[in-house]
């Protein structure tokens, strides 16, 4: 079919104007000026020396780290099951519990983390780090059971059905015959997840303080006091990393049609 | 849940999720609504809404929060139908290139991605380097911690998923209506307007649904290219409730908040385009 000038006209400007600034960003990380300036006038490679000597930057990594895998990990647990009896059963009432299930991907981030701090605060008194974690598997819970619930639409239930009647118990058939073969779907429901919690700025916001902090926040932080290049090499690192986890899990897993 | 459904076994399947989304989601939202009705002794009052709601300052920046997404939600459209068009039309191989491409803004850090922005538009940044050094401007102008740096970067985060929505919504028009159409004398713009765009309506419907409220509550985006000169909801909140300590307003912002993500988000869904199709 023939494609019209206009429309990759379009396409091409569109490209530019979402990737563009990664160019910037990676070409100005290289600058060793001491304030950003682009053009930058030389290279240096000093601004990554000082990510990485930067104390915050390293403890607040290993931070946002942690509770993404815990998070995640916790959303899936609770998510695999709401997918399976979503996809499997019908019932009444599922399309409210499915809004239910739905709901924290749409409530604005930054009131789910206000919310719980208030809640933690007034009346369970939870420490600030499990309100972190908490609010996290809360909004990474409607990715989990999305992803899964896509896979498990594609995954041929007759598999499942031919275990079960061969004398398998449906547990052992879900264990043994289901897990595996939607593999992909909890690999790519895994990845999608992390990278949301890691990421995550509005829910963190209010649910970290002096001593809990992630990396996003720790940014934020360091960005409102200093204006040189360090932000540009390690947003040029969190770029690099994005880049090689999307390469590699859209040709394995076709990432995009789980967004 | 009724009795009758507990004892099915697939309410077991669905509880862990429930209970943890009952405790940890739901009980603090309404917590936080029950909160912003209690007046100084316990009373129920709508005096907080009352105070938020006829504040100048919030009024100014609930309208420009609304303009700014009015503003980013149809040029999302404009740009993102085109290029969706275009990407459905792709080879398997290229399409899995840009798809990936799409998808890299909406994968990466927001604070990296926004920052990019602050080199773009800085007071020595690109624009007003290249503006002074071809003697446009005489001194750099302030482009930044302004509508149009929010509205760019705002552009810059929710195109992809404009264009992600679109396209999953356009692979499912068949090939087949569009050539019937094509080979009817149809012209490619008219089929593009009246088969493509209806026939995929349900989609930009969700799209623009996504774009609007997710314009309305974005925080970081605002947060560094407006910062406190130009506020939005989300900002103002953060302000509230972190800077000034006054949570009781950062409730109610809190509350109106969400009104109007669920009104809007839900409003736009339901409304189905028997007109068109």
């Amino acid at each position: 079919m023939k494609k019209s000038k206009l429309l990759i006209l379009i396409t091409v400007v569109m490209f530019v104007f979402l990737l563009g600034p990664f160019l910037v960003i990676i070409i100005s990380s290289f600058s060793n000026n001491a304030v950003m300036r682009f053009p930058p006038e030389g290279f240096s490679l000093k601004w990554y020396d000082k990510v990485l000597n930067i104390e915050m930057f390293r403890s607040t990594f290993w931070m946002s780290l942690k509770t993404g895998l815990a998070a995640t990990l916790t959303a899936l647990v609770l998510g695999v099951p709401v997918a399976y009896a979503n996809v499997r059963y019908r019932y009444r009432g599922k399309n409210i519990l499915e809004l239910v299930f739905s709901s924290p991907a749409i409530v604005p981030g930054l009131v789910i983390g206000f919310s719980l701090l208030r809640f933690f605060i007034y009346v369970t008194k939870i420490p600030v780090l499990t309100g972190l974690y908490l609010g996290h598997t809360a909004i990474l819970f409607p990715y989990t059971v999305r992803v899964v619930s896509a896979s498990l639409r594609n995954f041929d239930k007759g598999i499942e059905e031919a275990a079960v009647s061969l004398g398998s118990s449906p547990v052992h058939a879900f264990f043994a015959v289901v897990l595996p073969n939607i593999q992909s779907g909890l690999v790519a429901a895994f990845i999608l997840a992390f990278i949301t919690s890691f990421n995550n700025v509005p829910v963190s916001l209010f649910l970290t303080g002096p001593g809990v902090a992630t990396l996003p926040i720790q940014m934020l932080v360091y960005m409102e006091y200093y204006f040189d290049p360090t932000i540009s090499a390690l947003s040029s690192i969190l770029i690099v990393f994005t880049v090689i986890i999307i390469q590699s899990t859209e040709k394995l897993l076709g990432i995009s049609k789980y967004m | 849940m009724n009795r009758l459904h507990i004892r099915k076994p697939f309410a077991l399947l669905l509880l862990p999720g429930i209970i943890f989304l009952l405790l940890f989601f739901i009980a603090p939202l309404l917590f936080v609504l029950v909160e912003s009705f209690k007046g100084a002794v316990g009373e129920i009052t709508l005096f907080r809404y009352k105070e938020v709601l006829t504040d100048s300052q919030f009024r100014l920046v609930f309208v420009r929060t609304l303009r700014m997404a009015l503003i980013v939600t149809p040029i999302a459209v404009l740009v993102g139908y085109p290029s969706a068009y275009l990407m459905t039309k792709l080879t398997t191989a290229k399409k899995s290139i840009l798809m990936s491409l799409v998808i890299l803004p909406l994968m990466t850090s927001p604070v990296a991605r926004t920052y990019a922005w602050i080199v773009i538009l800085g007071k020595y940044g690109i624009v007003n380097q290249t503006l002074t050094s071809i003697g446009f401007l005489k001194e750099p102008a302030r482009l930044m911690y302004t509508e149009g740096a929010i509205i760019v970067g705002l552009l810059q985060l929710f195109l992809p998923i404009m264009i992600l929505t679109l396209v999953s919504a356009m692979e499912n028009v068949q090939e087949e209506i569009e050539e019937a159409a094509l080979s009817l004398g149809s012209s490619r713009v008219g089929c593009f307007f009246r088969v493509i765009v209806p026939l995929s309506f349900d989609g930009l419907l969700m799209g623009v649904a996504l774009v609007f409220t997710g314009s309305i509550t974005a925080y970081v985006t605002p947060a560094i290219l407006g910062g406190a000169k130009v506020l939005t909801l989300s900002t103002l909140m953060r302000q509230e409730a972190l800077v000034l300590m006054n949570w009781e307003a950062a409730t109610v912002i809190a509350v109106i908040m969400i009104l109007t993500t669920l009104i809007l988000y839900n409003g736009l869904r339901l409304f189905k385009p028997r007109t068109l199709v």
